[in-house]
């Protein structure tokens, strides 16, 4: 199923005032390494946006920047009311993580606690909410993302694919405004990616807002309002997953899309899930 | 004692294969070595956790990142694994002790005992080594895990508790119970000071009845016993920590 992208007005050029996430000329670089040139960016509340383009071209360095794991040595970053670039201190940062959820290429899940407890944990140590509403939503969570008969299961005892939806499932135990994910399926075997592309989209459609850093072209196209193809720390180019994949201008973008023609990430009916 | 009968026995047993427990008879010299075992139990009960208390905040201190809090734990786990025990003890009761009662005006106002400073010195010795071996399993847990952890929203004490230390001790488990074993061995370094743990009492004992063999075989049973217990503790814990599918 595609969403109609004509419903939806794309970003940047658009309605600054409900942009929930916002980059300004943003550069960036580790010791003598320029790894953001200055990079313009603006996600809606409710959309998805996927940034795709080669790799090194500082992809994952955007989302480090938006949940403050890097700091950027100039530009501006807005999420909500908050002007990331200009946090000081652990607890300014804290106050900008709880709302902003990551999830990583390598599902970075805590391997001495069971799926439960990876999920509990956050809530309870760090929004202080009660364990036994939190089990709650726990197994809500894990409902969702289809793992309900691995609560007490440990991470090592769990397929890639598994591990990175509890990770997911992490995540949204925060209740975060916002989810980034960073390269999710890279790790994953072409069988198990179908089934966190799932949760993704169930996700999506639900209408949270999503950045997305990845490779899976298809899916790309199908699910995000806008594509954002960047090369080198610059952003090439942005628009409708029509725009970038079908009629984009640029030789540069039509070689990259075209060399996925026949890639993975697409779901079929039946996929095993 | 209801059991004068069975010492008796036991004496006298004893000494048909050359064995002298003789003085298990009297009252006053039995009773410095009951005391010499009771002390050093005492100690090594006292010190286990005393090191690991000690031990894992030199850890958090070495792997804090801050040069204030790294720098001087540092300097204090070089020094104390880099000189010999009984002369660190020899020192601290010698000299910094004499130093403390000169402060407070006068020994009698020195709240310090040679039992204190055994259990400063040995304690914080043993937490030096423990303190390396979580610093290992500390630098050991993924970069990326602690990333993972920070980008949820926790505060790096509460990764050091949650994540690295969790995961670090099961890393670090089989070097700390050797730490520990080499703990209740060091305990014996109490008699330079005057402790009177099992080998002070033992030599007080054996200087009047020349029996140092029979005394010898009862000091090694015992630290042998002990660290079986130790040993076979750590194992049990190690086991029950264990994570199923993950490699520590």
């Amino acid at each position: 199923m595609r969403f109609e992208p004509a419903q939806r007005m794309t970003l940047m050029t658009t309605d600054t005032k409900t942009a929930l996430v916002r980059l300004e000329d943003v550069h960036l670089s580790f010791g003598r390494t320029e790894v953001l040139k200055g990079i313009d960016l603006a996600v809606n509340k409710g959309d998805a946006v996927s940034i795709i383009g080669p790799s090194g071209s500082g992809k994952s360095t955007i989302l480090r920047c938006i949940n403050a794991l890097v700091q950027p040595q100039s530009g501006r970053i807005t999420v909500g009311g908050t002007r990331v670039d200009q946090l000081t201190g652990e607890s300014e940062r804290i106050a900008l993580r709880k709302r902003v959820g990551i999830v990583f290429q390598q599902y970075n899940l805590f391997p001495h606690l069971t799926v439960l407890d990876n999920i509990v944990l956050a809530p309870t140590r760090i929004l202080g909410a009660g364990r036994p509403a939190t089990e709650k939503l726990a197994r809500e969570l894990l409902e969702k993302v289809r793992l309900s008969d691995k609560e007490n299961a440990y991470p090592g005892q769990l397929s890639g694919g598994q591990q990175q939806r509890v990770a997911i499932a992490r995540a949204l135990a925060m209740k975060p405004d916002l989810v980034l994910f960073d390269e999710v399926t890279s790790a994953l075997d072409p069988e198990t990616v179908g089934e966190v592309l799932w949760v993704i989209r169930d996700l999506i459609r639900e209408g949270m807002t999503s950045i997305l850093v990845t490779h899976e072209m298809r899916f790309a196209e199908e699910i995000s309002d806008t594509v954002v193809f960047t090369e080198n720390g610059r952003v090439v180019d942005h628009g409708t997953p029509q725009q970038i994949f079908h009629t984009s201008g640029n030789p540069r973008i039509r070689q990259f899309v075209g060399g996925f023609s026949g890639g993975r990430g697409e779901i079929r009916d039946g996929e095993s899930i | 004692m209801p059991d004068f009968d069975v010492i008796d026995l036991f004496v006298s047993l004893t000494s048909r294969i050359g064995l002298n427990y003789e003085f298990l008879a009297t009252g006053y010299e039995a009773q410095i070595w009951r005391d010499g075992f009771a002390t050093t139990l005492y100690l090594i009960l006292l010190l286990i956790p005393v090191s690991l208390v000690f031990g894992l905040f030199f850890a958090a201190c070495l792997t804090s990142g801050r040069l204030w809090l790294s720098t001087p734990v540092r300097a204090f786990v070089e020094l104390t694994r880099n000189t010999p025990t009984l002369v660190q003890l020899m020192f601290s009761f010698l000299v910094l002790n004499t130093f403390v009662s000169s402060l407070v005006g006068g020994t009698q106002n020195n709240p310090l005992s040679a039992f204190f400073w055994v259990v400063a010195v040995v304690g914080l010795h043993i937490a030096a080594l423990h303190a390396e071996a979580l610093r290992a399993g500390i630098e050991a847990v993924p970069a990326a895990t602690v990333e993972a952890a920070r980008a949820i929203g926790f505060s790096q004490l509460q990764v050091l508790r949650y994540v690295e230390v969790p995961l670090a001790l099961r890393a670090s488990l089989p070097a700390i119970v050797n730490n520990l074993i080499n703990l209740v061995k060091l305990t014996t370094v109490g008699n330079a000071i005057a402790v009177s743990e099992i080998t002070y009492a033992s030599i007080m004992v054996w200087t009047q009845r020349d029996n140092v063999v029979s005394l010898m075989i009862v000091i090694l049973l015992f630290f042998s016993l002990v660290n079986l217990i130790v040993a076979r503790a750590g194992l049990w814990v190690e086991r029950k920590l264990a994570v199923p599918g993950y490699g520590l």
